[in-house]
């Protein structure tokens, strides 16, 4: 128990923060071309789904009024890139800095312990989550003043702290693949096995109707999709709080679960343990 | 009052780890004083590198106690760990940053604070010869400039005692002897250092003292000259093989020295004590052969070659 204690209250402990310094000291230097390909995604997405599939789809309902598609796509594409930039963070930009640059090895000869190192990695992978999210809302404002979309722009500042936090609980699941794949070819199996059908089935591009209790089940504990469901009942003036709710608890656990678990799984990767 | 300095540094006792339900450091005693360098010899699977990482807390031993100027590891794990400097074998230099920033970088893991961070870097930028190439990315430094770095980023936070894991390998020889140099004044300047070595000459240079380790259990300690005295006697006997008398020297040497002799570029050398020596040139009258003082390389080619049979050292 004490060793579980001690994991969990590395976030808060001075090591952490210097982890995290690192990586946004290193992003700070390439901002211009980390911040390029966030803000291309959307666009181009919104394009493909929004525009090109949307002229095909028309009008959708959401909670009882109608919604152009590339509408209601709009908050799914916000919560897809908190999703994807976090999680492919965890899984490659963590992956490249423990195997191939060999910076954890440097960090473990000092004061720094693994725990704070696997925080700072998860908080950082939320960090690119939610900065990449703030690209695709100025770009989703954009849109709006363009009159491809019609949504409630001024309420989005409410969205950035919850993309940021829903980026720890995405970049801590990422951690557990890098904890385990044997090499950087191996994070196929992670990206297109889970990463990309999560990040479609979770009501980011289409809605799903629970057909089973098994289906909801998963629905009810899948953090994005609570994510995206909150974007819009923000975003297109819908029903909230139960997602605001449900992506605190299923977030929250998914964070505390995979941190813990990919802890013990890097400790007998790195530490021989 | 206990004065910090009249403590051992370190002290290990029975130190143990095990892989697999199999014994690779077997109740490894050690103590290091301030200001000393301690040799850490042995051939590739005697324990070094894994006692050293016990020493410097990446891995749990699985017995034993580790205790620095007193204080046991386990309890002041964090304290202690601002004391100690690492330099690893394989470079884990921070290839986002250059020289310079990797020191600072670096330095920024430890708490308190290292004071006077900035003059500190320009100082270890300067005494480790990095000056030029300061604003350079390791990935486009020499390897001899990439270890310097290595050292420099091991002591920047002003540790008490670091650790050198086979801190010259792959490196030229005018490279190594400059890094002998720089750990020559560390030394000179207080830090305790723990080596790791492949390089006989090096061990015999630097250290102080040398612990042999041989499947994770140290089989001689003590001065260098010392070590080889016991472990081997105190002359080495060379012979050409082509000297028709190879079978019998061998017969020989298993009767009264217990050990084959090492084949080296078709001479054999045998190492033994004086008296062994005199039984030697009155059983092979006639013969040819040189003799010279024994160095860690035989005592190496003897261990490495008591490992392979299973034998004690």
């Amino acid at each position: 128990m004490n060793r579980i204690f001690n994991d969990l209250v590395a976030l808060f402990d001075w090591r952490t923060g210097m982890v995290l310094r690192r990586n946004a000291k290193v992003y700070m230097r390439n901002w211009k071309t980390a911040f390029l390909p966030p803000a291309m995604e959307p666009v181009i997405f919104f394009m493909a789904f929004g525009m090109g599939l949307g002229a095909f789809i028309g009008m959708m309902n959401y909670e009882g009024h109608e919604v152009e598609y590339g509408t209601y796509v709009a908050p799914g594409l916000l919560a897809y890139t908190s999703f994807s930039s976090s999680f492919f963070e965890g899984l490659y930009g963590s992956y490249i800095r423990m195997f191939y640059q060999k910076t954890w090895d440097g960090m473990l000869g000092t004061q720094l312990e693994l725990r704070h190192i696997l925080w700072g990695e998860i908080i950082w992978a939320g960090c690119r989550g939610g900065m990449n999210a703030t690209v695709v809302m100025v770009v989703l404002f954009i849109f709006h003043s363009l009159d491809l979309i019609n949504i409630y722009w001024e309420k989005m500042f409410f969205l950035l702290p919850v993309c940021f936090l829903a980026g720890w609980a995405f970049g801590s699941f990422a951690m557990i693949f890098t904890a385990i794949v044997p090499s950087i070819d191996h994070m196929n199996y992670p990206v297109f096995l889970i990463g990309i059908p999560l990040g479609l089935v979770s009501n980011t591009y289409f809605p799903l109707e629970a057909r089973s209790p098994a289906f909801e089940d998963y629905l009810q504990l899948n953090p994005l999709y609570h994510l995206a469901e909150l974007n819009r009942g923000i975003l297109l003036s819908g029903e909230w709080m139960p997602h605001f709710i449900g992506l605190l608890l299923s977030g929250g656990t998914l964070l505390l679960f995979c941190m813990l678990i990919s802890q013990r799984l890097m400790e007998r990767r790195l530490l021989e343990d | 009052m206990i004065d910090s300095v009249s403590l051992p540094l370190l002290k290990v006792d029975a130190l143990i780890k095990e892989y697999g339900g199999q014994r690779v450091v077997n109740e490894l005693n050690l103590t290091l004083k301030h200001g000393k360098v301690l040799g850490l010899l042995g051939p590739n699977g005697a324990g070094k590198t894994t006692t050293l990482r016990m020493l410097y807390g990446l891995i749990k031993p699985d017995g034993g106690e580790i205790v620095y100027e007193g204080r046991n590891f386990v309890r002041f794990r964090s304290d202690i760990k601002r004391w100690i400097g690492v330099c690893t074998q394989q470079d884990t230099l921070d290839e986002d940053f250059n020289v310079e920033q990797n020191l600072f970088v670096h330095a920024s893991y430890f708490r308190p604070k290292v004071e006077g961070l900035k003059e500190r870097v320009a100082e270890m930028i300067h005494q480790f010869g990095l000056v030029e190439v300061a604003k350079q990315t390791p990935r486009r430094l020499s390897g001899g400039y990439r270890r310097r770095l290595m050292l420099a980023r091991s002591v920047i936070h002003r540790p008490r005692i670091l650790f050198l894991d086979e801190p010259t390998t792959g490196l030229d020889p005018k490279a190594r002897v400059d890094l002998w140099e720089l750990i020559r004044v560390m030394k000179k300047h207080g830090l305790g250092i723990i080596l790791t070595t492949h390089y006989m000459d090096e061990a015999e240079r630097l250290s102080d003292e040398l612990v042999v380790l041989s499947r994770g259990q140290t089989v001689a300690s003590g001065v260098p000259s010392r070590v080889l005295g016991e472990m081997l006697g105190e002359h080495v006997v060379i012979i050409e093989v082509d000297s028709g008398r190879d079978v019998e020297i061998r017969d020989w040497a298993e009767i009264h020295i217990k050990n084959q002799p090492n084949m080296i570029l078709g001479e054999l050398h045998l190492p033994m004590s004086a008296v062994q020596l005199s039984e030697f040139s009155t059983n092979f009258e006639g013969l040819r052969f040189q003799v010279r003082s024994p160095n860690l390389d035989d005592l190496f080619q003897r261990l490495t070659q008591s490992q392979a049979n299973g034998a004690e050292p």
